[in-house]
């Protein structure tokens, strides 16, 4: 066997070898570097075509584009969040659920990616886990405008809980968010409008004073505050307030509604003071007369006979002559079947009368 | 020069230097490292530039008329480069090495790492349906060869080095350093206790280190994580081993059957030849351009479920019979990419049906595709421990590991049953060269010493006279007999040493006096001897090394405890080259 034979010198060599290493370094750093700027370019151009798309409605399209986008960049956190957006948007629960469950688990703070998987969630009816998302959200971190962003956030949370009439935890997220909400008057109005939905009028009418306070001819104001004074049982108030509302802005709706059903519930109300014997005696009379016909129309042609006798008695208590000295009384006796048949009608009707209707609230207040 | 003249720095340098050059082990172990780095950076280099030429051919957007002719042109070229050129840098590069380390003492020239690098990556940018990863391991194996050749490395340095350059190579392609060991014992040397391990090892390590250092922690593929959702999966991944393994004895007999049928056409068409790969391609490409070049992108979004079923059996089908014909065509490529892409898309075909059929037992097509990959691997290369690995190491996804083993395992004997000969073998053969496999040498290895031994016919006494000895041995056939006594077997005593004792009138003494060992001594026994679970082909070393024809058997628990002898003849017999008793047993 040949004995090895240094054809050049073995230092020679080693110092060729590394010269060689150097320069593929310096190869390799410049290829490297030149496919991560143009791998960036068009992986930001396939996300702005993306972006577009999504703007556009045509998501399915859009998770294309922002998948290329995100196969050439992998590790953009924002290329995922618009990619579970728009999954979202398509309807890939699923997927979008997936695709935020990676990126949140590399960042449990992301207030984005939390407030997109609450999204998820609430689309997919899963709403206490929905709830802990929108938290994450609230309290998480965000790129840029992270006070607008995390008010954004609570204030989605919101709108579900007040969708699901989840009034104590509504409340509960409407207490912190006074101190720090944009004072402009429409998230003012919006604020007291959920206060009245968390079922506390009481905050609501502060609220909607406040903005009358700064803006004396705002009909929304107004309205809230009719509606405040409404539910705190301040019928003749609320009454006002409507009025005031609708002179402010006659056209508007709701107050319009909300004024009729006020006086609607005005002209039913035996227990408002001032009344003579013989009013009372008429409105004791209309409570027996709708409350029996709320409770004959559940019912049907056969009531039991204990309900045919209160029939009876309210077909009596119709037909009856009452002289003047005797109307109190009488007025007494008539709320005492109203009371009856009214309880009757909650007990026989499926689903039970409205609670909120002006024979309803009428009721209610005899029953205190 | 004399040292004398020189700065003493250069001259204490040179004289490490030498003592270095003087020292194989750590001369190997320090160029292991060098040619780890500098093989792994090379390697980058090459995947980078293929990446930034084919974004240059295919520019986005670009016209479908490209996709017929950048790889039509691409192959026309580099063929004729391959075959004015670079003839020995065609091909895959793996049975190449494998050339070069059995037979030509490791040597590859830089004439074939040059034309292996720019060639290939010229033709796998242009679309040609073939993998990057076997012309790495001939281009590290290649730089090692250079390297070591420079030196002035004796052959057997030069050959230990080669290993090591695959290796790195391997691990920097596939960013799978732990695979990259494995496939090279077990695939190029065709043994997995080779005596190199020490520095293949340390090449992959530091090949992998330098690749995170200019490429970063990346994965080769981004797998959601799986799980498996119902025992019933195993079943699945079962059938997904049957298809594999079926799908990869296809691919396999349609390259070796193209290669063949291209080999028979005229001399004069070779440089042409690559051509044909190229156009094939190019037009399948035009209807689906899924089919053009390595198609890692596809493995991944067949990885993520987001490829439709109909389109992946299209890919799969269309896959093999592109990257069949461009490399039976003789295009400058390997079959490692191509066949994790085949296996991808075989295992989406089978988990989309499966999910489709039991949706709520199932993982989705991605999981199965994952498994998919390693199958094939190991159906088509046969080598299923590193398949496993590599899949684990591509993906760093452990729970995919059983499923990915009964997979695996069923693959590869169906391959083993239908398609005999390995694909490396298989293309080696049709170069008429026959390389030694691990097969072969385990088939050497598997005649065991309990096969071919046979009760010593004749075990003499240590307090036996020279002289009776010699007259109860006199007639026997061996050269040698075991000498035992109550403490058990004392060693082996030659006949002519007998003789010699009794014409040196010694044949009144004892056996004893003339023996090295007594186990008295309290000496450990170092007299040669076997086992029954020893090899044959051990037995010759042993008869060789110690010049006895005829060596004692002994007991593993007790090594005085006589079991038996093997004889050379007994040897021979086993191997099917001599009859028992056909002479005596007496060394020369």
């Amino acid at each position: 066997m040949a004995a090895p034979s240094p054809a050049r010198s073995f230092l020679g060599t080693i110092s060729l070898v590394f010269l060689a290493i150097g320069a593929m370094f310096a190869i390799d750093m410049f290829l490297a570097n030149t496919q991560r700027v143009e791998s960036h370019v068009a992986a930001a151009r396939l996300f702005r075509q993306g972006r577009d798309l999504m703007q556009l409605g045509r998501n399915a399209e859009a998770i294309e584009q922002i998948k290329g986008a995100i196969a050439i960049e992998r590790g953009n956190r924002d290329y995922l969040r618009a990619l579970a957006q728009a999954q979202l948007s398509a309807g890939h629960t699923a997927a979008a659920e997936s695709t935020l469950a990676d990126l949140l688990q590399s960042d449990s703070t992301d207030g984005l990616a939390s407030l997109i998987m609450a999204r998820v969630l609430v689309k997919e009816g899963r709403f206490a886990e929905a709830i802990s998302y929108f938290h994450r959200a609230v309290y998480g971190h965000w790129n840029q405008a992270a006070a607008d962003n995390q008010l954004r956030a609570r204030f989605e949370l919101i709108d579900l809980l007040a969708q699901r009439n989840s009034k104590e935890e509504l409340l509960a997220e409407l207490l912190p968010i006074q101190d720090y909400a944009p004072s402009d008057l429409k998230t003012r109005t919006r604020l007291g409008g959920l206060f009245l939905l968390a079922g506390s009028p009481v905050r609501a009418a502060e609220v909607f004073r406040g903005i009358l306070r700064d803006a004396p001819s705002n009909a929304d104001a107004f309205d809230g505050l009719g509606e405040a004074e409404f539910d705190r049982g301040n019928y003749l108030l609320a009454q006002r307030d409507f009025q005031a509302a609708l002179r402010l802005a006659p056209d508007q709706q709701a107050a319009r509604q909300d004024l009729d059903r006020c006086e609607e519930l005005l002209t039913l109300d035996p227990t408002l003071r001032g009344l003579a014997p013989a009013e009372r005696l008429g409105r004791s009379l209309k409570l027996v007369e709708l409350t029996q016909k709320q409770t004959s129309q559940c019912t049907g042609p056969n009531p039991s006979p204990e309900l045919q006798e209160l029939f009876d008695q309210a077909v009596r208590a119709a037909e009856a002559h009452v002289s003047a000295a005797r109307q109190s009384e009488a007025a007494e006796s008539n709320l005492d079947l109203a009371e009856q048949l009214w309880q009757a009608a909650r007990k026989e009707c499926a689903p039970p009368p409205p609670s909120d209707s002006p024979l309803a609230l009428v009721m209610a207040r005899i029953a205190q | 020069m004399d040292s004398y003249q020189r700065p003493p720095w250069s001259a204490r340098l040179n004289a490490i230097l030498e003592r270095l050059r003087q020292s194989e082990d750590r001369l190997t172990l320090v160029l292991s490292v060098v040619i780890g780095a500098l093989v792994s950076l090379v390697v980058v280099a090459f995947i980078l530039l293929t990446g930034r030429l084919a974004a240059r051919m295919y520019p986005a957007g670009g016209s479908g008329w490209r996709r017929i002719l950048v790889p039509t042109l691409g192959s026309l070229s580099t063929g004729y480069l391959l075959w004015r050129y670079f003839p020995f840098a065609r091909g895959s590069g793996i049975p190449q090495t494998k050339f070069a380390y059995f037979i030509n003492d490791g040597r590859i020239r830089f004439r074939t790492v040059f034309g292996k690098f720019f060639c290939c990556s010229a033709s796998l940018a242009s679309g040609i349906a073939l993998g990057r990863e076997g012309p790495s391991v001939q281009v590290g194996a290649g730089l090692a060869s250079v390297i070591a050749r420079n030196l002035g490395l004796s052959p057997k340095q030069v050959k230990a080095l080669v290993p090591a350059g695959c290796a790195a190579a391997l691990a920097a392609a596939f960013n799978t350093p732990i695979a990259a060991i494995l496939f090279t014992l077990e695939e190029i040397m065709g043994d997995l206790h080779a005596g190199v391990l020490g520095s293949v090892v340390l090449a992959s390590a530091i090949s992998w280190m330098v690749l995170h250092l200019v490429l970063g922690d990346e994965p080769l593929f981004h797998v959601p994580g799986y799980r498996l959702v119902h025992p019933v999966e195993f079943a699945v991944y079962a059938v997904l081993g049957v298809v594999g393994g079926l799908g990869s004895v296809c691919f396999v007999k349609l390259l070796l059957g193209t290669r063949a049928r291209f080999m028979r056409l005229p001399k004069w068409s070779v440089w042409l030849q690559p051509a044909v790969g190229g156009l094939t391609v190019g037009l399948m490409g035009y209807f689906v351009p899924g089919v053009l070049g390595v198609g890692y992108e596809h493995v991944e979004m067949v990885l993520n479920g987001d490829i439709v079923l109909q389109l992946v059996v299209l890919l799969a089908v269309l896959k093999i019979v592109a990257t069949a014909v461009c490399y039976g065509t003789g295009n400058a490529g390997g079959i490692f990419g191509p066949s994790l892409f085949i296996g991808a898309m075989m295992g989406a075909a089978v988990g989309g049906v499966a999910h489709a059929l039991f949706p709520l037992h199932t993982a989705g097509p991605g999981a199965y595709a994952l498994v998919g990959m390693g199958t094939a691997f190991a159906g088509i290369v046969r080598t299923p421990m590193t398949s496993v690995i590599m899949i684990f190491e591509m993906t760093r996804d452990y729970s995919i590991i059983v499923p990915l083993m009964i997979s695996n395992m069923i693959a590869y004997f169906i391959s083993l049953k239908l398609q005999t000969e390995p694909i490396y073998e298989a293309l080696a053969h049709q170069e008429g060269v026959h390389l030694p496999t691990a097969h072969s040498r385990a088939d050497a290895d598997r005649l065991l010493v309990q096969q071919a031994m046979r009760p010593a016919p004749v075990v003499l006494s240590p307090d036996l006279r020279i002289g009776t000895a010699l007259h109860q041995v006199e007639d026997g056939a061996f050269d040698a007999w075991p000498v035992a006594g109550p403490e058990g077997l004392w060693g082996m005593i030659r006949t002519n040493e007998l003789e010699q004792a009794e014409e040196d009138g010694a044949g009144n003494r004892k056996i004893a006096d003339i023996l090295d060992y007594r186990p008295q001594d309290g000496h450990a026994v170092d007299f040669p001897h076997l086992h029954t679970d020893h090899s044959l082909s051990l037995a010759l070393q042993r008869m060789g090394a110690s010049g006895l024809h005829v060596l004692p058997v002994v007991s593993r628990a007790n090594l005085r405890q006589l079991l038996g002898i093997v004889a050379l003849n007994d040897v021979l017999d086993a191997y099917g080259v001599a009859k028992r008793g056909a002479g005596p047993e007496r060394s020369e």
